[in-house]
Parts: structure tokens; sequence; C-alpha cells
């Protein structure tokens, strides 16, 4: 066999894939920071949307994060922004709740989720992230006794959400008074 | 050179990517849920097409036959990566509903497909047109597939309700068996037509 047959493709090949390399390296640098700040104001309008009377967030690094707790923000009126990974169906269910100093909940979003297109998907609808703004206590959906309206054949997905909900709710019951 | 639409007409008709190759079948059952899910997969992978063609095509004199695939999966890869990085960092809104197919669109197997069966063998122009048919042709089947199941599964259109709320809705449509269902309908819809017209 010809050395130059194997060593020609071998070259080529290798500038493709370092040519390919060096423009990834270079959009990668360029767009690191527009991503960071776009990501950056993601967040902070979605803490904005469960907790609408706080205008500034600071988080607590040191909070114990109890069940599926991630990490946990004090508002400046007082309320904490906790958010919560629980399981869903399909995979984890990120999920942000605004909890005043009171106990009540100011609103909740499923910030991220891989549920069901068409089903557990509709847990990011206001018709159902909605109906958990102003309950406090310990939260169950309808069929468990609870009042919180599941989403129609998604019950697994309503339930993680609500079990978020509940982890935020037991992590303020707990520890709200210490910060 | 073959007509440019010819080359157009042959990707959305007669060699459909969908309905008659039956090739790319991962994304195309798995996010039909809605119309607008399908034609969203489908505009995303057509944009993705039309420039993997169209780089393809310029490199083909360049790239040696032994170790085309490597080439062709580093040049699509690459591509579809800078696509998510630009739409990340400058056109957030569209990367929040496109987002999830991003990802997916790299595993698609038309893009390759087409890399192999067209752009590599045909000048940049013909390349172009190719993209621009098979992803159209793509588009439209999802579009199709999602309308159809949005219908039957979720009583809407568009997100817009069409079916009074009285009117059972078969839920089944919107999860995986019912992808499976209409594709197979719509097939054999679609044979029995042309099979009439031969005829």
């Amino acid at each position: 066999m010809n050395m130059k047959e194997v060593i020609r493709p071998a070259v080529i090949l290798l500038i493709i894939a370092g040519v390919a390399a060096a423009a990834l390296g270079a959009v990668q640098s360029i767009t690191a920071e527009p991503i960071r700040l776009q990501e950056e104001q993601t967040r902070a309008a979605s803490m904005k949307a469960v907790m609408p009377d706080a205008t500034s967030f600071e988080e607590i690094t040191d909070a114990d994060l109890t069940g599926s707790l991630t990490a946990v923000y004090k508002a400046d009126n007082g309320g904490f922004v906790i958010t919560t990974e629980p399981s869903g169906f399909g995979g984890a269910v990120n999920t942000m709740v605004g909890i005043d100093a009171d106990g009540v909940i100011t609103g909740l979003r499923v910030t991220k989720h891989s549920e069901t297109p068409g089903l557990g998907a509709k847990s990011t609808d206001p018709s159902f992230y909605d109906q958990f703004t102003g309950m406090s206590g310990t939260l169950a959906v309808t069929k468990d006794g609870g009042e919180v309206v599941p989403i129609t054949s998604s019950t697994i997905t309503s339930r993680a959400v609500t079990s978020g909900a509940n982890d935020a709710l037991e992590w303020f019951a707990a520890n709200g008074g210490a910060y | 050179m073959a007509n440019p639409l010819k080359i157009i007409k042959n990707g959305i008709i007669d060699e459909n990517p969908t309905f008659v190759q039956v090739i790319g079948m991962c994304p195309t059952l798995a996010v039909t849920s809605s119309a607008i899910n399908g034609i969203g997969m489908g505009l995303s992978t057509a944009a993705v097409l039309i420039f993997a063609n169209l780089f393809i095509s310029l490199l083909r004199k360049i790239i040696p036959d032994k170790v085309r695939i490597p080439c062709f999966i580093v040049v699509i890869a690459a591509f579809v990566t800078v696509i998510e990085f630009l739409l990340k960092a400058y056109l957030p809104a569209l990367n929040a509903s496109l987002g999830l197919y991003i990802p997916l669109i790299v595993v698609n197997c038309i893009i390759l497909a087409r890399a192999e069966a067209f752009a590599f063998k045909n000048g940049p122009v013909a390349a172009i047109c190719d993209g621009i048919g098979m992803g159209l042709g793509f588009t439209i089947a999802l579009g199709v597939l999602g309308l159809v199941r949005e219908f039957i599964g979720a009583g809407t259109l568009f997100d817009i309700t069409v079916l009074p709320a009285a009117f059972p809705r078969t839920l089944l449509f919107v999860m995986a068996p019912g992808a499976f269902f209409t594709l197979g309908c719509l097939m054999a819809a679609l044979n029995h037509f042309r099979n009439k017209k031969k005829a």
C-alpha cells in the first residue's frame, strides 16, 4: 500500500478538523460574554416574575439545601426566591418559587424541563403555575387530597412541581427566620 | 446542471425525505406533537441543511473520498454548534423556542445523507437548491404530522382551540404511539395516491 494514500487523507482531515476547531473557538470566545449576560437577564426576569415586589436578589451561599433545593436567594423585601429540581416524568423539572416573609407563595415558574411536549410541558402555562400564587403550608395535587389542580394526564409532572414548591416551603419554615 | 426548480421540487415531492426516503425519523416522531413544534424543527433543519450542503459542495474537490464521512460530520457539527452559540448570544427569544431542537439537528441523518448523496457530487448552486427542497419537504412533512396529531390529540390547531370542549380528545396522539400511527396512515394515503397516478 502506498504511504501517500494513507497520509494525504489523514492530513486533510486533520486540517479540516483544525479549521473547524479554530472557528468554534473564535465563535465561542466572541459569544461567551453575551451568552452570560443573556442568561443572567433571563434569571433576573424569572426572579422578578415569581416575586414582583422585590427589586434585588442576593444568593445565600451557605444555605442548607434540603430536599430538591438547588439555590436560595434573599430578596430585599424580606422574601426568598428558591430554585428546586424535583424529578418529573422525563427528568429534572427546574422550578423557581418565590416565598414572601409570611411564608406565602408569591409566584412559581418552571424554568427548565424535559417533560412530554403537549402534556407535562404544559407546566410552563400560566393556567397551571398561576394557581400556586397565594398558597402556603403543605401542598398536594387534588388526587392526593390537596388543592393543586394537576395538568390533565400529567399527574407525575404536576406532582413534581408541587413537591418542588413543598421543598421550598419546608426550607422556609425551617430556616427562613435565620436569614 | 439540472434545473434548480426541478431539484427543489424533487426534494419536496418526488424524494420527500420523510414520506418517500423515510430518513430522519427520530426528530420526526419525537417533536411533532404540535404543528408549531414540527414547523420549528423543520425550518431549523432546513437552515442547517442549506449551509451544510453549500460548504460540503465547495469542499468536495479537497475532501478525499476515503475520509469523506468524518469530514462531513466535522463540518455539520461545527456548523450546528456555531448556530447554537449565535442564537444563544444574539437571538435569545428564538433560542428559547428552538433551543431544544438545535442539538438534535446534528444527529439528523437527512443532513449527512444529502451531503453524501448530493452535495459531494454537485456544484454549490445545485447543492443550495437541494438543501432548500429537502428542507422544505421535511418542514412540510413535520408540519402536517404535527397538525394532525395536535388536532386529534389536543383539539387545537396552532394552539387555537378548534374542537368544542365536549368533543373527546384522543390523548394518545400527542404521545409517542400517536406519532407512529399518524406517520403510517399518512404514508399509506400518499402511496395510495401515487400508485393510482401510475396505473
